[in-house]
């Protein structure tokens, strides 16, 4: 590729001099910017990344914590009856949010955070309180596309730009480290990786 | 500008503070205006199979792993009814528990056999991280669910 502008372009006279488009140079520059541009965004699904492996192993988003307490048998009746009991024996002063009963042995309390669930004949009480985890619930959420609407196009475009640095990237060197020399072998190792891996998933047990 | 990422932060503040606590929408917008009672699903679920309905109730449970549905609380004591989504389409927060919902969806009746139920409360236990007992299932169940479009939790 020629550009017909550009410092030296034009030489006094009549003749014009076309200079090469220096195309090593904004590839670098596009590798560098951009670059800049999706550390954020990489630092949010990478971490994520690794989080959301594991959802086998743990909640990657919340944090949540059982307890257990007694409380008196609760024999009342009516609803309201037994929601107001429940109520004064857990010394609770606020209201629910939402109460439920699975079943006529069973009340759940439902507050903010906290869901309080008694076994009425016995008085046994679970305590269930859901914290989210501080940024990874965020990064989470962002990583599964929670949000959805322009969300959607800025992951677009985020997974756009990495293939634009990968390229990129390709083609920022050039000599022994670059993609004739040893950038060669590391990129086929790389390409290798997924490609290998994809044969043993699929035709071994 | 001096310090953009910390003119930054104050706004993103600024804007999450004057969202919290408003109703949140999941999904598709809501079309329907008169809500059918849960119960009235359950009592007579053929009625409904394949029908959308908008259903209201308190959120008494939600996926813990993936979101991926809801338990609504019937307007009647000792029932609920699950609202399922696609994984990943719409993903309920933990915090939706306790709320009350306006879920939108298609309802479906479907028959599982003893195997399929098996598999469900093994995959379901492991989910919720809790104990599964195959000689519970004592026989081929009909569940009812709805399949969600999308909510409203407030």
């Amino acid at each position: 590729m020629y550009s017909s502008t550009g410092k030296g372009a034009e030489v006094a006279g009549s003749r014009s001099v076309r200079v090469p488009f220096k195309w090593r140079k904004w590839n670098t520059i596009l590798h560098r910017d951009i670059g800049y541009l999706v550390v954020g965004l990489t630092l949010v699904y990478g971490i994520s990344g690794i989080a959301v492996n594991h959802t086998a192993d743990w909640n990657p988003s919340y944090h949540v914590e059982k307890r257990t307490m007694q409380i008196e048998p609760i024999v009342e009746e009516q609803r309201e009856a037994i929601v107001r009991a429940a109520l004064d024996r857990l010394g609770l002063t606020e209201d629910p949010q939402n109460t439920f009963r699975p079943d006529p042995e069973t009340l759940q309390l439902f507050f903010e955070q906290e869901m309080y669930a008694i076994d009425l004949p016995t008085g046994k009480v679970v305590v269930e309180a859901v914290q989210p985890r501080r940024v990874l619930f965020e990064f989470n959420q962002l990583h599964l596309n929670a949000p959805k609407r322009v969300w959607t196009y800025i992951a677009d475009l985020y997974a756009a730009a990495l293939i634009v640095v990968a390229i990129t990237g390709l083609f920022v060197l050039k000599g022994r480290t670059g993609i004739t020399g040893r950038g060669a072998w590391l990129t086929a190792m790389g390409v290798l990786v997924p490609v290998l891996y994809w044969l043993y998933y699929i035709y071994l047990p | 500008m001096k310090h953009p990422v910390a003119v930054l932060l104050v706004v993103v503040l600024v804007v999450c503070s004057a969202l919290a606590g408003s109703p949140k929408k999941y999904g598709k917008e809501i079309t329907l205006k008169e809500p059918t009672r849960v119960s009235a699903i359950l009592a007579d679920p053929e009625k409904y199979n394949g029908k959308k309905v908008l259903v209201e109730g308190a959120v008494v449970d939600v996926c813990k792993k993936r979101g991926c549905w809801i338990r609504l609380a019937s307007d009647k004591e000792f029932e609920s009814i699950r609202f399922k989504v696609e994984d990943g389409v719409i993903v309920f927060p933990m915090e939706a528990k306790g709320k009350t919902a306006r879920a939108e969806g298609v309802v479906s009746v479907k028959t599982y056999s003893v195997e399929d139920l098996v598999a469900q409360g093994k995959e379901h236990a492991k989910e919720q991280g809790t104990a599964f007992d195959p000689s519970t299932v004592k026989g081929p169940k009909t569940v009812v669910q709805i399949n969600g479009e999308g909510a409203v939790v407030k």
